[in-house]
């Protein structure tokens, strides 16, 4: 049975975001979580605490990321830091700012003492004329500025973030070129994705035909100055040759619920066609709204292989590069320490057959066998009895799904029939009930949003 | 995926109804009365027919409507009739569809639905049952009831394909073609259904906008679409959504607010349903999309 759930929230699985807080000296006119500013709580320390734990004892996660709001607003943001350096379960501690503090060198210097070796920067204009009507805020672009040339002094490890939306389309290419002095790791790319404004009453969205060519513009730019570039939430095949700088990953964002009620969905006519299925966003629904389907503009590249229709939407488990484009992004590596392959091992060879991937995201722990022509997805998600399983181990539901390749004999039924059964049974005897999968990590219920004076 | 608050009955005020809720005994069935399997356990949970009931009540017909609907239930079996709710921005009305497509039962035919309704609503129409239809519907609102009888039928009939078909109005000993649609997977048969849709008496294509309104990227992530060529306007169904979906659709077309409320507070207990929803359109002089009647749908 075919599960049908809109395409959104594709999860990296090795980064975990933590929002310290909600409050911001800018007013970005596009800003995702402007609703929520001064209104949402921030994760509170001992839920930031049990995160931190929980990476300890069943390391899952790479990279804490802090962000809000502006982060560096927040003084207890220090209690966080010294938290997650302590605690040696992250190779990465990334802050996600505007960098307007940070014209403080000594400021600057502090968060890199305090264990922070990344720095994702918001940058949306070339030069205060374009930055500062974005923020909302005379003077951001030259504070901005100055923090990242602190940065670079201090041998940081900067990274940029650029949102697109109708406001600095045009100057894509001039921020590459601004940037490029400051040899960034990694400039980022997304295009704007409409929160709470689905009619895009602030025309903010950018039609791709006029998006696409100046994005290209900036990645050729970039590729001149071999700066690396990730871009989001465009059509690859709108993408051209830059079409392996599409990475719409997300990490693992612990944030109020109602920030994910907002979220956009994603979809694209041509997906069951088109080679790039799997690693595609294509468009938002505010923007099929607005501006239609694009059918004409978006090009499907035929597919190799079958389309199977995805259940939960999109699933990324490593920031790894991806195999060839379309392939199935991979797990940890085989002589990697992992908890996840450990709980299927040796059960795939007695029945003729082999582990040909393992992936997580945050909801899901997805193995796929094969046998011969046949394959299987056993699929682990949180335990829960309200929903559909073939069997419940301690921590998970297990179940199959992606039964492909069968042959007309009825043998090779029978026999995934066996594997499928002793790779649950496996997982039952092997579960101690301390790995964990989530539905949500968000925050639940009042203590998610302030209290107000009436 | 939203994670949606159960609500108890309790805070939806004074209902005159009870709610149905779910039993091992329930079936699950699109409005093909194809069968499905549900999203979630629905075990403990709410029937979507409490959409319906709600629905008769805003229209006024809920008391004539219920002895039809039990009667009805007794005669084929729980879940072996889809109801079908509509609204064309003023009114609310209904529509009853018995299938049957193998002649397996007899109640299930014009002849057998005359006598489980006679004395509730008798059926005027006259249909030769070598008639090889495989669904029958008739109307269920106001009018209905305030004339006391059925006065038309449609009859549905399946193309050579199995996944189309046609429909006939008869009214009195007259039968005339009413509307042919056609059946298809949303995504693995994209090139097909763009065909159908653009291949339109009524609405222009033209403009690359206009299919974003037709082909509703909301309810595009569907089981399948079914696309209708009727006497004097498109339509348009998507079959197997979520209840998060049909909220989306309700509101969208601005169905009566205390249906959309009861739908709300009830749905965490439908989230085990897909729905399944239409939509007539109309494109007006400046190229703008409406719809003027909208449905949604479910089985009692």
């Amino acid at each position: 049975m075919q599960s049908f759930k809109g395409r959104t929230e594709p999860t990296r699985f090795e980064d975990l975001t933590v929002t310290v807080d909600f409050h911001c000296h800018s007013a970005c006119r596009f800003c995702i979580v402007q609703e929520g500013m001064n209104d949402y709580r921030g994760v509170p320390f001992e839920r930031f605490k049990q995160a931190v734990d929980e990476n300890q004892q069943t390391p899952r996660y790479r990279r804490v990321s802090f962000t809000g709001g502006e982060v560096t607003l927040e003084k207890k943001l220090f209690d966080y830091l010294a938290y997650a350096k302590a605690s040696e379960s992250f190779d990465h501690i990334r802050l996600q700012t505007d960098a307007r503090l940070l014209r403080d060198p000594a400021f600057a210097e502090r968060l890199l003492e305090a264990g922070v070796d990344e720095f994702f920067v918001s940058l949306h204009g070339p030069d205060a004329d374009v930055h500062d009507f974005i923020t909302q805020r005379p003077g951001s672009f030259e504070q901005t500025w100055r923090g990242l040339l602190n940065l670079r002094e201090l041998g940081a490890t900067i990274l940029t973030n650029t949102v697109m939306t109708t406001l600095n389309v045009d100057h894509l290419a001039a921020i590459v070129q601004r940037v490029s002095a400051l040899e960034p790791a990694t400039m980022e790319f997304w295009n704007y994705l409409p929160m709470a404004d689905k009619a895009d009453e602030l025309g903010l969205i950018v039609p791709m035909a006029r998006l696409m060519p100046a994005l290209r513009r900036a990645l050729d730019e970039a590729r001149e100055r071999s700066i690396r570039c990730a871009v989001k939430y465009v059509p690859i095949c709108l993408l051209g040759e830059h079409a392996s700088s599409i990475d719409n990953a997300q990490p693992d964002v612990v944030i109020v619920e109602e920030f994910y009620d907002l979220y956009p969905k994603f979809a694209c006519l041509w997906e069951a066609k088109c080679e790039h299925a799997e690693a595609c966003l294509a468009l938002t629904h505010a923007y099929v709204g607005k501006y239609g389907w694009e059918k004409s503009l978006l090009v499907p590249e035929p597919r190799t292989k079958p389309w199977v229709e995805p259940d939960e939407g999109l699933a990324y488990g490593t920031e790894k590069p991806l195999e060839p484009s379309g392939a199935f992004p991979r797990g940890p590596a085989e002589n990697e320490p992992d908890p996840w392959r450990a709980l299927v091992a040796g059960v795939a060879p007695e029945h003729d057959a082999s582990l040909a991937s393992l992936v997580l995201d945050r909801r899901r722990c997805t193995f796929r066998f094969e046998r011969g022509q046949a394959s299987v997805d056993v699929v682990l998600t949180k335990r829960s009895s309200n929903r559909q399983a073939l069997v419940r181990s301690r921590s998970f539901n297990i179940s199959y799904r992606n039964l492909l390749g069968l042959d007309e004999t009825g043998d090779d039924k029978a026999a995934m029939a066996k594997l499928i059964e002793a790779v649950a049974q496996t997982v039952v005897s092997r579960d101690a009930g301390e790995m964990l999968l989530d539905e949500r990590k968000g925050l639940v219920g009042p203590t998610s949003r302030r209290k107000r004076k009436s | 995926m939203t994670s949606l608050p159960v609500v108890h009955p309790g805070a939806l005020g004074e209902l005159p109804f009870p709610l149905a809720r779910t039993s091992p005994s329930d079936r699950h069935f699109d409005y093909c009365l194809q069968p499905y399997r549900p999203r979630r356990s629905p075990r403990g949970k709410l029937r979507a027919e409490n959409l319906l009931l709600k629905a008769l009540e805003l229209s006024g017909s809920l008391a004539p409507a219920l002895p039809v609907i039990e009667a009805l239930r007794a005669s084929l079996g729980r879940d072996m009739v889809v109801w079908g709710t509509k609204w064309d921005g003023e009114r609310l009305f209904f529509e009853l569809y018995i299938y049957d497509p193998q002649k397996e039962d007899p109640k299930a035919t014009v002849s057998g639905l005359r006598e489980t309704l006679r004395s509730l609503l008798p059926i005027g129409p006259t249909v030769a049952e070598t008639i090889p239809y495989m669904m029958v519907s008739f109307d269920l609102d106001v009018p209905v009831f305030e004339s006391g009888a059925v006065s038309e039928l449609n009859l549905y009939l399946s193309d050579v394909d199995a996944h189309a078909g046609r429909s006939y109005v008869v009214s009195g000993e007259q039968m005339a073609l009413a509307n042919t649609y056609r059946f298809l997977e949303p995504k693995r048969e994209i090139d097909t259904l763009l065909a159908l849709l653009e291949s339109s008496s009524f609405i222009d294509y033209s403009d690359p906008r206009v299919l974003g309104r037709v082909l509703l990227p909301d309810l595009f992530a569907c089981k399948r679409v079914c696309v209708a060529k009727k006497r004097l306007r498109d339509g348009v169904y998507f079959s197997g959504l979520s209840i998060e979906q049909l909220l989306g659709f309700l509101r969208r077309c601005s169905y009566p607010a205390p249906l959309v409320a009861f739908a709300d507070a009830i749905a965490g207990d439908l989230d085990h349903v897909y729905f399944d929803v239409g939509l007539d359109l109309l494109q007006d002089a400046s190229g703008a999309i409406s719809y003027p009647k909208t449905s949604f749908y479910g089985t009692f």
